[in-house]
C-alpha cells in the first residue's frame, strides 16, 4: 500500500494559522517592539527604560516613541534623561538581516536629570554586561583613597598606647641587667686585690724603720721591698678604677639611652594620635575628592560600556543571548567588511532643555552622529556636538581603530547647580546658579579628566536634623561668611594607578581655622600621652637610674678607700726611708 | 494534571492511529524538533508546517515536542558547549558563520545563539535514529499489546474526548 506525502487538507488550517499569526503580529506589534525596546534598553543601560507609546509604520519606514523615561543607573530616584518623542526614519531592508538602520532620528522634549519616584537602577540585580560594568566602576573608583575630615568625629583620640611598642622599656630592663653584672665583676675585682697583706706588711715594715738606724740594711732593703709591692698594688687598683670608671660611663650612657628611647616613643606615641589634616590641599580633597570621583565614576561607566557595546575590530563577538525559560546561551555576531552594522543611527537631532524646574526652562539643541555598534564598519567615530551662548559639550567615541579613544566635555554656564554635601558634615553647599565643568578623555587605558565648579553667589546650608559637633561648628565658622566658590579636580595616569588633585578656595580658609582651633586640643593629647609614656616607662626606668647613681657612689668610694690607705702607707714608708738615708727614692 | 491528560491522549492516539509505524516514528522524529529546541524560533515555524503538510501522524509530533520539551532543557548545557564549539571555536566556519549572519533572512532564525545553533545540530543528528527506533517500538507494540488495549474502558474514555475529534483531522491519510 503507498502512503501519500503530503496532506494537502490541512493547508487550509496552516493558512489560516499563518493569517491568524500575521493577524497578532498587526495587532501586537507595537507592543511587542515596546516591550524589547524597554528589555534590551535595560539591559544596555543598567537602568529601566520606559516607553509610553511606540508605533511601528514599516510602510513608511517610520518608528515613534512617545514618553521615553530611562532611569539613571547611578542616582535611585533620577532619571537620566526623558523625552517627549522620538521619531525614527527606519531601514527597512536592513531588518531582514536583523540589524537595526536609522538614518534620521529627532529626539524632542530631551530633559536631564530629572526626579522619578520609584528606584530606576537595575545593575543590583542582574549580572549583565551593565551589572559587570558598573561594579568595575565602581572598584576603580574605590581605590582612590580620600582623607576623611578627621576632625567631623569631634575629638582627637588619643588611640592605646601598647607598652609592647616602647622601646624605652627593654632598654631599661638590659640596663639593669648590665648594673648587675658590672656590680657583680666589680666586687669580683675588689676582692681579687688583697690588700690586706700587702698593708700589714708595710704597717710592720714601718715600725721596723722607725726602730732602725741608717747602717741597718736588711730592714731599708725590707722597706724597699715593702715599697715596691705597695707601687703593684697601686697599679692594680688603679687597673680596676680605670675598669670601674669606664664600665660607669658606659652606665651613664646606657641611662641616656633610655632617656633617647622615651623620646622616640614620644614620637611613636604621637603617630596613635588621630590627628585632623591641617594641611590646606589634604583639606580640598577630604571636602570635594568624594564628589569629583563619582563625576568620573560615571563618566568611566558611560566610556567602558560603549566601549562593551561597541568595541573596535571586526572579529565575532559573543554577547549574553536573550533571557528566556530556557538557557540563554550565547549570540555572536560575524561582522563583515563593507556590510551593514548591526546598529546604526547615522544621524540625530536632539532638542533639549536644562533646568527645566526654572521658570524661564532654556531650550538647546544638539547633533549627534555616526552611533554603531560596529565602528570598524562605520569608519567613522561617533560624534556629539551641542553649543549655545552658555552651553558647550561635545563628546567623541573613536573606536575605529584598535587603541578606542573617549572624549568628552561640556562647560555648563548659569544653570542652577546641584547642591553639595560635604563629606561627613552637616553643611551642604548650594552653588545656585554658576558654571560647571567637565572634561574626561579615555585614550586606551590612559585616562585625563578634569571636573570643576564655580560659583560666585554661594549660599551655605546646615543640615537641621544633625546635632552640632565641633567639626560642623568650626568648617561653619570658616566658610558660612564665604560667597564665591571655585572647585578643580584633576585626575591623570593610567586606569590602573591614576592620580587624583582636588583643591578649592575653601581649603586654605578652613586650614587656618583648623590650625587654630585645633592647635590646642593637639597640645593637650599630646600631653597626655606624654605622660602615659611617662608612667609605662619610668616604672622601669627610675629604678635602673637609681641603681647606676648607687653602683656609681658606691664604686667611687670602694676604689677610693684601698687607694687611700695604700697611698698613706707609701708615704710613710717612703718619708721614713728617706729620713733614714736622705736619699730620695727614685 | 491537564498537561498530563493530554500527553495520554497523545501517546494513545499516536500508537493507535491509523498511521503506519513510519508516519508515527516521522511525526515523533519531528515533534522531538521542537522540544530541543528553543520553541520561539524560525526553524519551528518550518517544522510545524512540516508537520502539518507532511503525511505525519500529527498527535505523534505533539507527543514527540510534549516528551523532548523536559529533555531540552536537561541538555541546554549541552547544547550551549556543541553551539560554542561550532560558532566561536571552530575558525574554519567563520567564513560561513559570516556569510549566513549577513544573508537577508537568515539571521532572523537566531542561528548565531550557541544554543539553538547547538540544540538545532543536535535534533538533526538524533533524527533518524529517532525516526528509526520509534518506528520499530511502535510496530512492535502494535504487534503485541496493541490490541488488548484497545479494547480497553481507559481507550474508549480517552478517545471519546473532545481532542480526539480535533485529531482527527490531522490524522495520517492511507
Amino acid at each position: 500500500m503507498s502512503v501519500r506525502v503530503f496532506r494537502w487538507r490541512a493547508i487550509g488550517p496552516l493558512l489560516l494559522f499563518a493569517a491568524l499569526g500575521v493577524g497578532l503580529w498587526v495587532l501586537f506589534a507595537d507592543r511587542l517592539a515596546r516591550y524589547s525596546a524597554e528589555k534590551v534598553g535595560t539591559a544596555i543601560v543598567g537602568a529601566k527604560v520606559e516607553i509610553q507609546r511606540l508605533h511601528i509604520d514599516l510602510s513608511a519606514g517610520d518608528v515613534t516613541v512617545r514618553g521615553l523615561t530611562v532611569a539613571s543607573p547611578h542616582e535611585p530616584f533620577e532619571n537620566l534623561l526623558q523625552a517627549d518623542e522620538l521619531v525614527a526614519d527606519l531601514d527597512v531592508l536592513p531588518l531582514l538581516e536583523k540589524k537595526v538602520v536609522i538614518d534620521r532620528l529627532a529626539a524632542h522634549g530631551l530633559r536631564f536629570g530629572t526626579p522619578r519616584t520609584s528606584d530606576g537602577r537595575t545593575v543590583g540585580q542582574s549580572d549583565g554586561l551593565a551589572a559587570r560594568v558598573m561594579s568595575e566602576a565602581h572598584g576603580w573608583a574605590q581605590q582612590f583613597q580620600v582623607p576623611a575630615l578627621q576632625l567631623a568625629t569631634g575629638r582627637i583620640d588619643v588611640g592605646t598606647l601598647d607598652p609592647r611598642n616602647l622601646s624605652a622599656i627593654p632598654a631599661a630592663g638590659a640596663l639593669a641587667a648590665r648594673t648587675d653584672s658590672s656590680r657583680r665583676a666589680w666586687q669580683a675585682g675588689l676582692d681579687s686585690l688583697r690588700l690586706g697583706p700587702t698593708l700589714d706588711s708595710a704597717r710592720a715594715t714601718l715600725q721596723r724603720l722607725r726602730g732602725a738606724r741608717a747602717a741597718d740594711l736588711a730592714v731599708l732593703n725590707d722597706a724597699r721591698r715593702t715599697i715596691d709591692q705597695l707601687k703593684r698594688a697601686q697599679g692594680r687598683v688603679t687597673a680596676l678604677e680605670r675598669g670601674v670608671t669606664g664600665g660607669l660611663a658606659a652606665l651613664r650612657a646606657g641611662v641616656a639611652g633610655i632617656d633617647s628611647a622615651k623620646r622616640r616613643d614620644y614620637a611613636a606615641a604621637r603617630g596613635l594620635l588621630k590627628l585632623p589634616s591641617l594641611a590646606a590641599p589634604e583639606i580640598g580633597a577630604a571636602l570635594f575628592a568624594p564628589t569629583a570621583v563619582a563625576r568620573f565614576e560615571r563618566a568611566l561607566y558611560w566610556a567602558q560600556l560603549a566601549r562593551a557595546y561597541m568595541p573596535p575590530g571586526l572579529l565575532p563577538r559573543a554577547q549574553e543571548g536573550p533571557a528566556r525559560a530556557r538557557r540563554a546561551g550565547a549570540t555572536v555576531r560575524f561582522p563583515r567588511e563593507r556590510a551593514l552594522p548591526a546598529f546604526l543611527l547615522r544621524s540625530a537631532e536632539l532638542s533639549f532643555t536644562l533646568d527645566a524646574a526654572a521658570s524661564q526652562p532654556k531650550r538647546y539643541s544638539g547633533r549627534l552622529t555616526g552611533l554603531t555598534s560596529d565602528p570598524a564598519l562605520y569608519g567613522r567615530p561617533t560624534l556629539f556636538a551641542a553649543s549655545a551662548p552658555a552651553i558647550a559639550a561635545g563628546a567623541m567615541i573613536d573606536h575605529v581603530r584598535a587603541t578606542p579613544r573617549d572624549t568628552a566635555g561640556a562647560v555648563v554656564q548659569g544653570v542652577r547647580l546641584p547642591a553639595l554635601q560635604l563629606p561627613s558634615l552637616p553643611v551642604r553647599i548650594e552653588p545656585r546658579e554658576g558654571t560647571v565643568e567637565l572634561a574626561f578623555a579615555l585614550r586606551g587605558d590612559t585616562i585625563q579628566a578634569r571636573w570643576g565648579v564655580r560659583s560666585s553667589r554661594v549660599r551655605w546650608a546646615r543640615d537641621s536634623g544633625v546635632a552640632g559637633s565641633a567639626a560642623g561648628d568650626l568648617v561653619w565658622r570658616a566658610v558660612s561668611g564665604i560667597s564665591d566658590l571655585e572647585v578643580a579636580a584633576g585626575m591623570t595616569g593610567t586606569l590602573a594607578r591614576p592620580r587624583l588633585a582636588v583643591r578649592s578656595n575653601l581649603d586654605e580658609a578652613i586650614a587656618a581655622r583648623l590650625r587654630a582651633v585645633v592647635g590646642e586640643e593637639v597640645a593637650a593629647a599630646e600631653r597626655k600621652l606624654r605622660a602615659e609614656v611617662d608612667r609605662q616607662v619610668e616604672g622601669k626606668a627610675a629604678p635602673v637610674r637609681a641603681q647606676v647613681a648607687t653602683l656609681q657612689r658606691e664604686m667611687a668610694a670602694r676604689v677610693a678607700e684601698p687607694r687611700a690607705r695604700l697611698d698613706q702607707a707609701r708615704k710613710d714608708l717612703e718619708g721614713r726611708l728617706r729620713e733614714l738615708t736622705r736619699i730620695r727614692v727614685p | 494534571m491537564l498537561t498530563l491528560v493530554k500527553l495520554l491522549q497523545s501517546l494513545v492516539q499516536a500508537l493507535h492511529s491509523e498511521g503506519t509505524p513510519g508516519q508515527v516514528a516521522a511525526g515523533i522524529a519531528l515533534g522531538s524538533i521542537l522540544g530541543l529546541t528553543p520553541l520561539v524560533s524560525v526553524h519551528n515555524a518550518v517544522v510545524f508546517g512540516l508537520i502539518v503538510l507532511l503525511n505525519v501522524s500529527f498527535p505523534a509530533a505533539m507527543l514527540g515536542w510534549a516528551l523532548f520539551v523536559p529533555a531540552g532543557f536537561l541538555l541546554d548545557p549541552l547544547f550551549d558547549a556543541i553551539g560554542r564549539k561550532l560558532l566561536l571555536d571552530t575558525p574554519a566556519l567563520v567564513p560561513l558563520w559570516t556569510t549566513l549572519y549577513n544573508t537577508p533572512v537568515v539571521p532572523l532564525t537566531n542561528f548565531n545563539n550557541t544554543v539553538v545553533l547547538g540544540s538545532l545540530v543536535f535534533a538533526v543528528l538524533v533524527f533518524v535514529p529517532l525516526y528509526l527506533t520509534a518506528r520499530w517500538a511502535v510496530a512492535r507494540y502494535r504487534a503485541t499489546i496493541g490490541k488488548r488495549v484497545r479494547q480497553s474502558k481507559w481507550y474508549r474514555a480517552v478517545t471519546a474526548s473532545k481532542l480526539y475529534n480535533v485529531y482527527r483531522l490531522f490524522r495520517p491519510e492511507p
